[in-house]
């Protein structure tokens, strides 16, 4: 076989729908396992995973559309995961109803604020439309803001990118800022790390302690919920 | 027992989506899907176990799920980084309020509460 029957060989294989779920599957275990090593919060699996399906798809010369296209069968489990999302939700039930008013008004005020002060600032400093509509879902989690962020008319992944960023950053600065404000109660410090930082500020709540990481997780479904119910309206 | 979760969850969202269409264009399908298993969960007041198992493996391999859109940053990118100062400082700026505020108002409610039933007791 001469070199030039391999690469034609190569290309046909590249362009198999087959090519982008492996690529997908392989991705995601490298940085799965990355992660896990390292145990940096800063490195999560799907910001990682993203880079190196990026850097592969230019390395190969394989265009977004045809990649979708071939992990479609990957992707369209997104939908059903996030209408599964209302099981975790459901197991919570008995702490919403202990502590209802509280989390309700943490939530509202707490969601509208970190909506509006994104946008006004964002704003300020001439940010596009686009990128406005794709970053004011940034605090629902992912699945949730990527559809909103459609909904609106902003960019699905680049709302995943704001999402990513957001967890990133406020799982940062949480821990610093919750002490200066001297606040101390596990269910507070939780739906904090939840409203700001969802499902990456519920890790590291989850290491704060039980109380800690079941309010996050809590903050984290109720704003997404709260985001994709209000949002579409308030800004469509 | 996995396929009968899968099935309900698919059909939810089915569901979702024809809702989505005829009367409801300013929420996804997904989410309505995700509002409407709530409310089954609700009345029905325990989760079945083939939707646990599902719901747990779906979930648990949600970032996998998320890569695919999220690689679609290949085709914005130039928008982002256009931005970039724009959205860094709002990004940043804001979690310096919000995340102190939320907990602070937080904790703040919860003692009012307990002493609310302190005083009831």
């Amino acid at each position: 076989m001469t070199v030039l029957d391999w690469r034609t060989a190569w290309a046909a294989v590249v362009v198999h729908p087959l090519f982008s779920v492996a690529l997908t599957l392989i991705a995601f275990q490298l940085a799965l396992m990355l992660y896990r090593r390292s145990g940096w919060l800063v490195l999560q699996p799907v910001m990682v995973g993203m880079l190196l399906v990026v850097g592969t798809l230019t390395l190969v010369d394989l265009d977004y559309a045809r990649y979708r296209e071939g992990a479609s069968l990957v992707a369209m489990l997104l939908g059903p995961a996030t209408v599964a999302l209302a099981v975790p939700l459901h197991r919570h039930l008995k702490r919403i109803q202990q502590l209802f008013w509280p989390i309700v008004i943490t939530l509202a005020v707490g969601g509208v604020l970190s909506v509006v002060l994104t946008l006004a600032i964002a704003w300020a400093l001439g940010a596009q439309m686009p990128v406005l509509m794709s970053l004011a879902p940034k605090s629902a989690t992912m699945p949730i803001a990527m559809l909103v962020a459609e909904q609106l008319g902003g960019l699905a992944s680049l709302a995943a990118v704001f999402v990513m960023l957001t967890g990133v950053i406020g799982t940062a600065l949480g821990p610093l800022l919750l002490r200066w404000a001297g606040v101390d109660h596990p269910a507070a410090r939780g739906l904090s790390y939840g409203i700001n930082a969802h499902a990456i500020g519920t890790a590291r709540a989850l290491e704060e302690g039980d109380e800690c990481g079941a309010f996050a997780a809590l903050g984290m479904s109720l704003l997404g919920i709260l985001i994709a119910l209000l949002l579409p309206f308030a800004l469509g | 027992m996995i396929l009968k979760g899968l099935t309900w969850l698919v059909l939810l969202q089915l569901l979702g989506n024809l809702i989505n269409l005829v009367l409801l264009p300013a929420l996804p399908g997904p989410i309505i899907g995700m509002l409407l298993l709530f409310g089954l969960l609700l009345l029905r007041r325990s989760i079945p176990e083939s939707l646990e198992k599902t719901a747990a493996l779906l979930l648990q391999y949600l970032p996998l799920l998320l890569i695919v859109p999220a690689a679609g940053i290949m085709t914005s990118g130039s928008a982002l980084l256009d931005d970039l100062p724009a959205i860094a400082a709002g990004l940043v700026m804001s979690l310096l309020i919000t995340v102190p505020f939320c907990g602070w108002l937080m904790q703040r409610l919860i003692r009012r509460l307990d002493l609310k039933r302190e005083d009831q007791a």
